[in-house]
């Protein structure tokens, strides 16, 4: 009896620490995803109570449309560029900041994270000022060299202008990167460098050899996290930047998904483009891993 | 035993390259600063780094606090943000604490499903949202958005969270068991303010996530009266197309970073902190 009061007491108390939490969480987060994974198979356009069941036809006309191919090559060009940039910048200020005795490291670490606590949309409105063709900072600053006044359209290039997304992307990314590869390389036990000093091995010898095995694993998760936060988030910087213009050459996944869904409400087309996302961070991390697999090495 | 570089050329091109990285990214803020001081005709007819004109035109601050109602924005933005944050935080404590203590049926499963979801990309989930929201009649409203928000951290919080209770020792709990307090007294008088080194990181990770969110605030507010900071600057900045007002702009920026810049001042070490915890173990 007296156990089963107590028992009936624990149940209670977990069930009360889980339900409000788990309720709110499935209203505001896994109901509306489930939800977008059924519109998709419908037709419709979000005023009228009616949608009309069409299958699979909006992925069967998503394959058909050059903008969501473009859109595709756009991101996982912006998934590269990323990797490539922040990962060569990170893992460099990482191991300088922690590795070099420079005076002045911890400024520069916590200097170096600034970018990451500014908003995604003030950050496009400064580097939109940087491209802006009369008064931006990089025509002003071309102009030194020529005898005429340079204005380059930046963002209105008919073909590669993706590239000028690249590095505001690369710059508000390093810092997060960096902070988690200094963690990793604090790890390391200092008696490792010291043998490898007293063997009179180089900083460029040690890197190779103590820090990056190491940190491999650090650095994995950091790829799969660039992949993944580029794949669903990138489209927030080229929203404000291009709005996917000039002729949608600009456009990714998710922008074109907001622009179908909010500015000419095809809400099941753009839910299939919602779902396409899904899809491909999903099996790009696995493909990554896969690519990644390579002995880590564990501290004893 | 760390010596350092010693080649002095490489050590001279190491720190260049800090100092370049650096100035590109004090500059910005600096440079925003300064043009928040200027009139168009200084945007159009001299340098983007020429230094700001006497008189300093300090009355873009207040013209943007009050004509474009940023007083009125930056109240909501507060607002929100202090809410979500809050009931983010409470939550996420709550299911953090009975996953990391007590085993039940489906624990596992839970806690699988509040760090799978992390995997899904939050823009799938926009379009249902925004019709949710609206048959729900909380879009325009503060405090809908910031259930949304709070409902955003959780799987962030309780990440983090179920791995500092899990560090936490056991013996306390079972001190305030002994001296009679219950369940609820073990979590809130003692687990609570043992934790609160955890709490603190989760809570300003997510007062930045939440204060700088544009997307989910663009499309759940449409009533200017209800706008965060962020929604508010993207359509300024849209704006800028029809009515040129470079200084107003800059001065609106810094309404946004001002106030993060110092929320991040007083507590790096525990965004540091926040930020290492789930992916260095």
């Amino acid at each position: 009896m007296n156990s089963g009061t107590a028992k009936l007491q624990r149940t209670i108390f977990i069930a009360s620490f889980i339900v409000p939490t788990l309720l709110f969480f499935g209203v505001f987060t896994i109901y509306p995803t489930l939800q977008a994974l059924y519109y998709s198979f419908f037709d419709w356009s979000g005023m009228s109570q009616h949608k009309e069941f069409i299958g699979l036809d909006n992925f069967v006309n998503l394959f058909k449309d050059p903008i969501i191919w473009r859109a595709i090559g756009n991101d996982y060009f912006l998934v590269l560029g990323k990797i490539i940039g922040i990962m060569i910048l990170a893992t460099f200020f990482a191991v300088a900041l922690t590795r070099f005795n420079f005076k002045l490291a911890s400024f520069f670490r916590s200097t170096f994270f600034i970018p990451n606590i500014i908003s995604v949309v003030v950050i496009g409105v400064l580097w939109n000022f940087i491209y802006n063709p009369q008064i931006g900072f990089l025509n002003s600053f071309l102009s030194l060299f020529t005898k005429e006044q340079v204005t380059i359209t930046w963002l209105g290039f008919q073909h590669h202008t993706i590239w000028m997304l690249l590095p505001p992307a690369i710059w508000a990314g390093i810092g997060f990167y960096m902070l988690l590869l200094i963690a990793a390389i604090q790890n390391i036990p200092e008696s490792y460098y010291e043998a490898a000093s007293l063997e009179g091995s180089s900083q460029w010898h040690q890197f190779w050899t103590i820090t990056l095995p190491l940190i491999w694993e650090q650095m994995k998760v950091s790829i799969l996290n660039i992949m993944m936060t580029t794949l669903n988030g990138s489209f927030v910087i080229v929203w404000i930047m291009t709005e996917g213009g000039p002729d949608n050459t600009t456009q990714v996944m998710g922008s074109y998904l907001y622009q179908m869904a909010f500015r000419q409400y095809h809400f099941g087309f753009a839910s299939a483009i919602g779902v396409l996302i899904l899809v491909l961070s999903l099996v790009t991390t696995v493909i990554l891993q896969r690519l990644m697999r390579q002995e880590t090495v564990e501290l004893g | 035993m760390n010596l350092g570089i010693r080649n002095p050329f490489i050590k001279f091109i190491c720190y260049a390259i800090l100092i370049v990285w650096c100035i590109s990214v004090i500059y910005p803020l600096i440079w925003t600063m300064m043009d928040a001081l200027k009139d168009n005709q200084q945007f159009f007819f001299k340098k983007p780094w020429a230094l700001p004109e006497f008189p300093l035109l300090w009355e873009n601050f207040s013209y943007v606090w009050s004509t474009y109602n940023f007083d009125r924005y930056f109240m909501n933005s507060i607002v929100i943000t202090t809410v979500s944050t809050t009931l983010g935080l409470l939550l996420a404590a709550m299911t953090a604490y009975v996953l990391a203590r007590y085993k039940f049926r489906g624990s596992n499963a839970l806690y699988l499903l509040y760090i799978s979801s992390m995997m899904v990309p939050f823009v799938l989930a926009l379009i249902p949202l925004f019709f949710l929201m609206n048959s729900l009649h909380l879009t325009n409203t503060w405090y809908g958005l910031s259930m949304v928000y709070a409902s955003s951290v959780l799987a962030f919080g309780i990440f983090v969270l179920v791995g500092f209770f899990k560090g936490l020792p056991k013996e306390l709990e079972e001190a305030a068991t002994v001296d009679g307090a219950g369940y609820y007294g073990t979590f809130f008088k003692v687990m609570l303010p043992l934790s609160q080194p955890g709490l603190i990181t989760v809570a300003i990770i997510n007062v930045l996530n939440i204060w700088n969110e544009y997307i989910v605030g663009t499309i759940l507010i449409n009533d200017p009266e209800q706008y965060t900071l962020p929604v508010e600057i993207g359509i300024m900045q849209a704006e800028m197309q029809y009515r040129t007002e470079w200084g107003p702009l800059f001065a609106a920026l810094m309404f946004t970073i001002v106030p993060i810049l110092i929320v991040y001042i007083i507590f790096q070490r525990q965004i540091a902190s926040g930020i290492t915890a789930g992916a260095v173990k």
